[in-house]
């Protein structure tokens, strides 16, 4: 009961930080309201007791915004927001496409029959331990997969992101 | 037999050779002509000896052809088989100076061919046959000279006026036939009443057509546009001939009724064309009449009741006059024409053949002793002996002075003037046929006693017909020398040089309406066949729409496809903006789709 | 029962969201943002389906890895993009960049 509390809360936290997110013009805000959001999620980690998780989501994302908000003052053209311009386009397109995601992610949510709930939940270090466990024996292979793709990834970042010697 | 029928098959295998070989033509007609004088003697020989010769050839279903030599057509065909064989031999000189050799020789050979056909036909459908045959051939020769529109018109006029004329002898052989259901002509006599009197009109209609008698006289004179070779041997001795020969075969036939028309027929003739050839200004158109003009002496003689005498008459003008033509034919190629403008003193220059032209053209008229005398003796005979003698007699008198009259004139318009020296070429060729046709002439009265005895008849002595004959005769020609033929004619002179043209003449009767009907229907004509072009049109028309339709239509598909296709294509290419956030759509609702896909489970 | 259809629910909104947001906006880093909210509505329903429905398999934290890893790996390549563009181009507004119009 607490727990479907707690849960509801952040997740409308989360939800009402998304929402700031792209109704405000300043792209700091945009960036904080992000960050907000994202927290509120990892809240709801640890309301549904993925301990592991929730910090993890806590930390991750409190960098990553931070330095999404710095990219954003460095790229966009108003990030005061001060210029009053509208920054969307295909509204109606996106409007329909967001609602009909919407809709359609609710009606399997609320109509499917998701079997019997389990009430017991492993403690948070049993939790770590067979976390650990996954990812060395069954999980090998995606978590090898995982460290190449971002080995991959930081070196394409880099090489896009030099400047081009002259 | 087969020697007698050499007669017809010698004239006949010199038209194929000449046809054939192309050369050597005069020598061919030549060879052609004497076998066919061999057999003509022989037949003739026979006769004498009393034979008879028949022959029959396969011909229509129930009418066999006949060929049949008894003493009456052994004698006709000796005459034209001498005749032809003479003006062959003038020929080869004449045409010395001609082109056209081939075409000459080999359609002269086959008008012999076909005449001596006709002679010995003992058969209507032969003698039908071989009377059309001469027919063409006539046609052909007289229009031998191709570049010379008299010589066209002239041919196309004989042919008309004979062809006309033909049409009595179709009749009359229908009229013979379907009355004794036998086409042999001497059968065919039997048939009596009503059908002989027809028969008998009919057929004096063809002769009078073929015998250049009134009033079908005119296209002897425009024949004469043909070379002199071909007036001499067709329209005098025997062509012209045809008709009179077709009525002495068919005296048995005839009625006395018939006969009296025949008579009256003939005597008329001989009056009328005797005074066109008083007015005539051309020799050879003078000899025309004048043949026109024995022929009636001849059809006088048979109506009269003497078939004799006209065959003998027949007989001795077939020499006289071709001797005359032939002469005609002599002068022609020495001065270069026939008009009597152009021939005056001729007969000086050329004293040898004026000669020959004096001893023919004097028998003509009958002075003695050339053989016509005896000739006129027997037709006036029997105009004296006749019924109807009352009729006769005139017209034969009045006949014989005309025939000395002009006699005289054409001989005195040859011989008064000067001669020029001309020298002729082929001279000794033309004298020779000549000079044999004069001695013909002269001596053809030694014979007529034994003709006589050959068929049959008998001959009187010298009667009142010969004193009155004798008389007309000197009587004539001192008229014709010494009175020129103005004074002699008064006011018929224009009519009688104009040949007494009746009624617009043979023109306005009958060829023109006939060239406007053929002008009527060949309109009609030119319209069925514009009709059927037209039809023809409509459907190439019709073909074309068709295709134009099909281009436009497949056409206006493939290009309605293409700009659709272009059209889809425009619009398709309008997803591929470029733009991102497009692109994200697009990738959004492919992600739907897949997942819609997945969760029905496709 | 009731938690997890709250956390289904909140998955579900915060998809939407994330949905309009990549859709709509016209700067590039915005877009990012919005891909960002779209994968955090995932893990959450990662998260709630390992805890409610099968808690003792650990492959659902496993995913839930993943996905971070995937959000940190996008946002790297992102900005490394949206320097270069930033450089060639003097800005990252999508709706300038139509290069690759057909």
């Amino acid at each position: 009961m607490i727990q479907a509390v707690f849960t509801g809360l952040f997740g409308l936290a989360a939800i009402w930080f998304g929402v700031v997110v792209f109704r405000t013009a300043s792209m700091v805000r945009s960036a904080l309201a992000l960050l907000f959001s994202m927290a509120a999620i990892g809240g709801m980690f640890l309301a549904m007791e993925a301990e592991f998780l929730g910090v993890l989501q806590l930390m991750m994302m409190a960098t990553e915004m931070a330095i999404m908000a710095i990219f954003m003052v460095m790229y966009m053209m108003d990030p005061g927001g001060l210029g009053g311009m509208d920054m969307t386009h295909q509204k109606r397109a996106s409007l329909v496409a967001g609602a009909l995601g919407a809709l359609g992610s609710l009606a399997v949510a609320v109509l499917a029959g998701w079997g019997p709930v389990e009430e017991r939940v492993p403690a948070a270090t049993a939790q770590v331990r067979g976390l650990g466990i996954e990812i060395m024996e069954r999980s090998m292979l995606v978590f090898e997969t995982a460290g190449v793709t971002i080995l991959t990834a930081m070196i394409a970042a880099t090489a896009i992101a030099i400047q081009r010697r002259r | 037999m087969i020697t007698a029928t050499l007669t017809i098959l010698g004239p006949l295998a010199a038209v194929v050779l000449i046809l054939l070989l192309r050369r050597g033509a005069s020598a061919l007609a030549l060879l052609g002509t004497a076998a066919g004088l061999v057999g003509a003697g022989f037949a003739l020989a026979g006769m004498a000896n009393g034979a008879r010769y028949a022959a029959t050839l396969p011909g229509l279903p129930g009418l066999p052809l006949r060929l049949v030599v008894e003493p009456l057509t052994a004698v006709l065909s000796a005459l034209v088989a001498v005749v032809g064989f003479l003006v062959v031999v003038y020929a080869v000189g004449y045409m010395k100076v001609e082109d056209g050799k081939v075409r000459s020789f080999a359609q002269v050979s086959f008008f012999l061919a076909a005449m001596q056909a006709l002679v010995l036909a003992g058969d209507w459908v032969l003698l039908l046959a071989a009377w059309e045959l001469i027919g063409v051939s006539s046609y052909l020769l007289i229009g031998f000279h191709l570049d010379r529109p008299a010589a066209a018109s002239g041919a196309a006029r004989a042919f008309l006026y004979t062809r006309s004329a033909d049409l009595g002898l179709y009749a009359a052989i229908f009229v013979l036939v379907a009355g004794t259901g036998t086409s042999e002509i001497p059968a065919t006599f039997d048939v009596g009443g009503p059908s002989a009197t027809a028969a008998g009109l009919l057929l004096l209609l063809a002769a009078a057509g073929k015998s250049a008698q009134a009033p079908l006289h005119g296209w002897l004179q425009d024949a004469m546009a043909g070379p002199t070779p071909v007036s001499a041997l067709l329209h005098s001795a025997t062509l012209v001939a045809a008709g009179a020969i077709l009525l002495i075969r068919a005296y048995p036939l005839l009625p006395p009724g018939v006969l009296l028309v025949v008579g009256l027929l003939g005597g008329l003739t001989a009056l009328v064309t005797g005074l066109v050839a008083l007015a005539q200004t051309d020799l050879k158109r003078l000899l025309a009449a004048s043949t026109s003009s024995q022929y009636g002496f001849m059809l006088l003689a048979l109506g009269a009741g003497g078939p004799f005498g006209a065959l003998a008459h027949l007989v001795a003008h077939a020499a006289m006059k071709s001797a005359l033509f032939l002469g005609a034919g002599f002068f022609q190629h020495a001065r270069g024409s026939t008009a009597f403008d152009h021939l005056t003193g001729a007969g000086r220059e050329h004293r040898r053949v004026f000669l020959g032209f004096v001893v023919a053209g004097l028998a003509l008229p009958g002075v003695p002793p050339p053989g016509g005398v005896w000739a006129e003796d027997a037709v006036l005979a029997a105009a004296f002996g006749a019924e109807d003698a009352w009729a006769f007699v005139p017209l034969a008198i009045l006949g014989t002075l005309l025939t000395g009259a002009y006699v005289a004139r054409a001989l005195r318009l040859l011989w008064r003037g000067e001669g020029r020296d001309t020298p002729v070429a082929g001279a000794s060729w033309m004298g020779a046929g000549l000079a044999a046709l004069a001695v013909l002439a002269a001596t053809l009265g030694a014979a007529l006693p034994p003709l006589a005895r050959l068929l049959g008849a008998e001959t009187e002595g010298l009667g009142l017909g010969a004193v009155f004959g004798l008389a007309a005769t000197l009587a004539g020609l001192t008229v014709g020398w010494y009175v020129s033929p103005g004074r002699l004619l008064g006011p018929l002179r224009g009519l009688a040089e104009s040949g007494f043209r009746i009624g617009g003449g043979f023109d306005g009767l009958v060829a023109r309406p006939a060239l406007a009907t053929a002008r009527v229907l060949s309109v009609f004509d030119d319209s069925i066949h514009a009709v059927v072009l037209g039809v023809g049109r409509l459907g190439f028309a019709a073909g074309r729409a068709s295709r134009l339709a099909d281009e436009r239509g497949i056409d206006g598909l493939i290009s309605a496809l293409v700009d659709g296709v272009r059209r889809l294509g425009g619009r398709a290419r309008e997803l591929q903006s470029g733009l991102v956030h497009k692109e994200l759509l697009l990738a959004v609702v492919g992600a739907a789709l897949i997942f819609l896909l997945l969760a029905t489970g496709l | 029962m009731a938690t997890l259809t709250v956390a289904l629910i909140v998955g579900a909104v915060l998809f939407g969201i994330g949905l309009y947001g990549a859709l709509s906006q016209t700067n590039l880093v915005m877009i990012m943002m919005g891909v960002e909210l779209m994968l955090g509505a995932a893990m959450v329903n990662l998260v709630a389906f390992w805890r409610f429905l099968h808690p003792e398999v650990y492959a659902g934290q496993m995913f839930v890895l993943i996905v971070m890893t995937v959000m940190a790996l996008e946002m790297t390549v992102g900005f490394g993009i949206a320097t270069g563009r930033f450089r060639a181009k003097g800005s990252v507004e999508m709706e300038e960049a139509g290069d690759l119009k057909g």
